[in-house]
């Protein structure tokens, strides 16, 4: 489409061009009538949005809009009427709904004053927080609605043998043994009412239904987010010009922070200056021969240590695992020694991050940006192996020794949840408030605190990984999810606002967090889904407890019902579908062929645009050789016209300089 | 107007949502926010806040940019910067959640463009870095290194090399900094 540029304002220098007033407005007028003609065009919803991007005052904005209204009412013909009447009232209904949302809006304030006095990059946490508190909601809500209502209903399955102590908060056994927090406190019986609720199948699908959905809003998310945020890199990037064109956040209206802001883009600044002044010179063999054994080492280093926490956690658990749990209920040694597992995990997820970050000192990076990701893949590796060992342990050992082994694994999952939150607790308390007070009190050169967003979104992507690994073993687990998120929320705000300062490197808050998405998806949600697949298409389901007792495996759930409705002719269908298509290897075959096929399409494309971009990029820098060619032969006229009109010269650099403007406000005919 | 001023007559209320970027909501708080500076203003009424007035708004008081943002978004013949409640609503539309990339480059390219002649040059990109560093010695740039900065975005940003950076190369090297919409935000 094309845009008003910005030329009436120079109407008095134009007429030194030679133009007159008339010619000027008469030029205006066209630009404008052509606008018009265009807006008129586009569909209803289009145009809306049209003049709204014009890029022009409130009122030239109306003028547009009544002279593209009068247009179109003059063309209008009756039938159009009806649906513009209809596109009207459901512009209005979206408008309508979208200040509703704003009312629903939970923290506006809050967030806009985190954003406030720490920049975009900070609030991003905030917010990624925020969305997790969202899924697990909605997780809470359907778990709580399909499976525990009908269950509570049906039949209150507590036959507790033991009072409530207080350990149970943290240990998630005794009193919680046979309530609906856990796998044991259901069975799979089929409530009789009309119609019949059959409870294996409520459970199946449910967690079924919800791990789809969360598939589903990730992959959506994510593509948004690398649509939004993926960049090709083009040109020679050295990061001054975005940092200074794009980087400062208006959104920070604190005095200090605006100060701060400033001296550290300062500081950026003269940093990005002198590396590129070093790049020049390069640096001798023998340095990089040092450099890389450095990064060798150091990626030894943490491997080893990441191996080394995995064996243990191995070992501690299937030791500990010998002495049996159903022995004596009321053994309050016993139940608080489950704690030492979770304990030892959240303190290897405490200690060895810091010790990363030793490592990371060692060697030098030049890139801060590859020194950031290669600490997050150092950390993702270690809380992914440890999380790997624990569901191996989890799904090879357990269901062979115990005899409630699904509630069992809930409640370790349970266990590492609430130590993890009270680790958090404690990291917010030593690890920022008392580090806070060394920096200012004892050891100045310390200094305040930075808020790590690495370190913190990456405890936010455990803490989710775990509750998603026990939703099948232990349905409420959002409900412990979604309170300790809402604590947490409150106690960083705080804590961010007493103890901490801005970070000092926010370039590229964007990237990192649709790399941050990309984390949640991939090893943590692909994971979790193949453990929940691994439990229900080959674990045998314990037989004393649960919704699906008796069967081999609690996919037998499914085949049993496809069984029971193949009798009345009128659903034989889904029968029909279950059996043919997806059963069937063929289907798969076929699918698994047409994706590939449509990815080898996208891939071509994504190829044909890289090309035409660097076409354009040509012609951009071609069209700017013509312009200066053309600039010099206008300047050239000029001066002949001037002097054969002996007309006296005003300020010769004025004038070019103007017409430079001139030209470069018509836009690219692209 | 003064204090009954927060009623906003209907029809008013919907071309401004249909003109601007902002939901109803925004609207009304602006329009109160607006009607408490007017208020505030001596004299007899008149339909512009001035400059002075509107930066007194905590959102603006301490951005380093905020007597430019005044002044591109004032329509006021003068030039002093003086905005009427469309202009105001023009300011908060282009920093909102919701405006596109297109509008808000727009309007940073001009707030950027000290002095309003439609190109970035080497004098408008020294002002835009002394707005941006600190006031101190240590985070101020030198001469020399301001020079090799200046001449470094240039050779970043300046694809037809003509010594400046128009709009659409300002276009081009926002669209490589997604931050960019995110941070170019004021809210209410």
């Amino acid at each position: 489409m094309r845009r008003m540029s910005v030329f009436p304002q120079h109407g008095t220098a134009l007429e030194t061009l030679g133009l007159t007033a008339n010619e000027i407005r008469q030029e205006v007028e066209n630009k404008t009538s052509e606008l018009v003609s265009d807006l008129v065009n586009l569909s209803a919803g289009g145009r809306f949005q049209a003049i709204r991007s014009l890029p022009m005052s409130f009122n030239e904005r109306k003028t547009i809009r009544n002279r593209v209204n009068s247009v179109k009412l003059s063309k209008t013909i009756l039938s159009a009427d009806c649906r513009q009447q209809v596109s009207r009232s459901f512009r209005r209904f979206r408008a309508s709904l979208a200040s509703a949302r704003q009312h629903l809006v939970v923290w506006q304030d809050t967030l806009k004053e985190i954003g406030g006095r720490f920049g975009t990059s900070v609030l991003s946490y905030f917010l990624f927080l925020k969305w997790l508190l969202k899924f697990n909601l909605f997780s809470f809500l359907i778990n709580f609605c399909f499976i525990t209502i009908p269950q509570i209903v049906h039949a209150p399955n507590i036959s507790s043998v033991t009072g409530f102590r207080g350990l149970e908060l943290l240990t998630g056994v005794g009193y919680f043994n046979q309530t609906v927090l856990f796998y044991g406190g259901y069975n799979g019986e089929v409530i009789v009412s009309t119609p019949a609720y059959n409870m294996q199948l409520a459970y199946f699908f449910t967690i079924a239904a919800y791990l789809v959905l969360c598939g589903v809003s990730l992959i959506y998310s994510m593509s948004r987010s690398f649509q939004n945020n993926f960049v090709l890199e083009t040109g020679p990037v050295s990061g001054g010009a975005w940092r200074l064109l794009c980087s400062w956040d208006f959104g920070v209206v604190n005095e200090k922070a605006i100060q701060y802001n400033k001296n550290n883009l300062g500081i950026q600044l003269k940093e990005s200056l002198s590396e590129r002044l070093q790049e020049k010179n390069k640096t001798s063999l023998s340095d990089r021969i040092k450099r890389l054994s450095l990064h060798l080492l150091a990626w030894l280093l943490s491997l080893g240590l990441a191996l080394g926490s995995g064996a243990g956690i191995y070992f501690l658990g299937t030791d500990k695992l010998t002495f049996n749990f159903d022995n004596d209920p009321n053994d309050l040694k016993a139940e608080a020694s489950t704690l030492l597992l979770p304990v030892v995990v959240s303190l290897i997820n405490l200690i060895v991050p810091l010790l990363y970050s030793l490592i990371s000192k060692m060697e030098s990076y030049s890139n801060p940006r590859a020194q950031i990701y290669i600490s997050i893949i150092r950390n993702v590796v270690l809380k992914m192996s440890l999380l790997g060992i624990l569901c191996f342990y989890w799904l090879n050992f357990v269901p062979n020794k115990i005899s409630c082994w699904e509630s069992f694994v809930g409640q370790s999952v349970y266990r590492l949840l609430i130590i993890d939150f009270i680790f958090c607790l404690i990291g917010i308390f030593f690890g920022e408030f008392l580090r806070n007070v060394i920096g200012t009190m004892c050891i100045q050169s310390l200094g305040v605190p930075e808020f790590d967003i690495a370190r913190n979104v990456l405890d936010l992507i455990y803490a989710q990984t775990l509750a998603w690994i026990g939703i099948y073993f232990s349905p409420l687990l959002p409900v412990m999810q979604v309170l300790k998120l809402f604590i947490i929320f409150y106690l960083k705000k705080i804590s961010l606002s007493m103890n901490c300062q801005p970070p000092k490197h926010t370039g590229r808050a964007a990237q990192i967090q649709t790399v941050f998405i990309a984390l949640l998806f991939f090893p943590s949600f692909v994971g979790t889904l193949s453990m929940v697949a691994f439990t229900v298409w080959r674990l045998r389901p314990s037989d004393q407890c649960g919704p699906f007792q008796g069967l081999d495996t609690p996919f037998y759930a499914i085949f049993n019902w496809i069984d029971s409705i193949q009798d009345p002719p009128e659903s034989k269908w889904v029968w029909w579908i279950f059996e043919n298509v997806l059963r069937s290897e063929l289907f798969y075959y076929l699918i698994t062929l047409i994706i590939l096929v449509i990815t080898f399409f996208l891939w071509q494309i994504t190829q044909g645009r890289k090309q035409l971009i660097k076409t354009l990029r040509e012609q951009i820098v071609n069209e700017g050789k013509d312009k200066v060619f053309l600039l010099n032969k206008l300047q050239t006229i000029q001066k002949q016209r001037r002097e054969m009109a002996s007309y006296i010269p005003q300020d010769f650099d004025q004038t070019t300089h103007f017409n430079t403007n001139w030209m470069s406000t018509l836009p690219f005919e692209m | 107007m003064g204090g009954t001023a927060s009623k906003l007559p209907k029809d008013l209320l919907s071309e401004y949502q249909e003109l601007t970027f902002l939901t109803k909501q925004e609207i009304l708080l602006a329009h109160k926010r607006f009607s408490e500076l007017q208020g505030r203003e001596n004299g007899p009424y008149s339909s512009r806040v001035s400059m002075e007035k509107v930066l007194t708004l905590p959102e603006l008081k301490s951005n380093p940019f905020r007597k430019r943002i005044c002044h591109v978004f004032s329509t006021s013949d003068l030039r002093d910067g003086s905005l009427t409640f469309e202009d105001f609503l023009d300011l908060l539309s282009a920093f909102s959640d919701s405006a596109t990339l297109e509008i808000k480059s727009h309007y940073a390219f001009r707030i950027f463009d000290f002095d309003d002649d439609g190109t970035l040059d080497a004098r408008d990109l020294e002002k835009l870095v002394n707005c941006l560093t600190g006031e101190t010695d240590d985070t101020r740039l030198t001469v020399e290194e301001m020079r090799q900065l200046i001449s470094n975005i240039l050779e970043e940003s300046d694809i037809d090399k003509d010594g400046t950076v128009n709009l659409s190369e300002f276009q081009h090297v926002i669209s490589r900094s997604p931050d960019f919409v995110s941070s170019f935000k004021i809210v209410l």
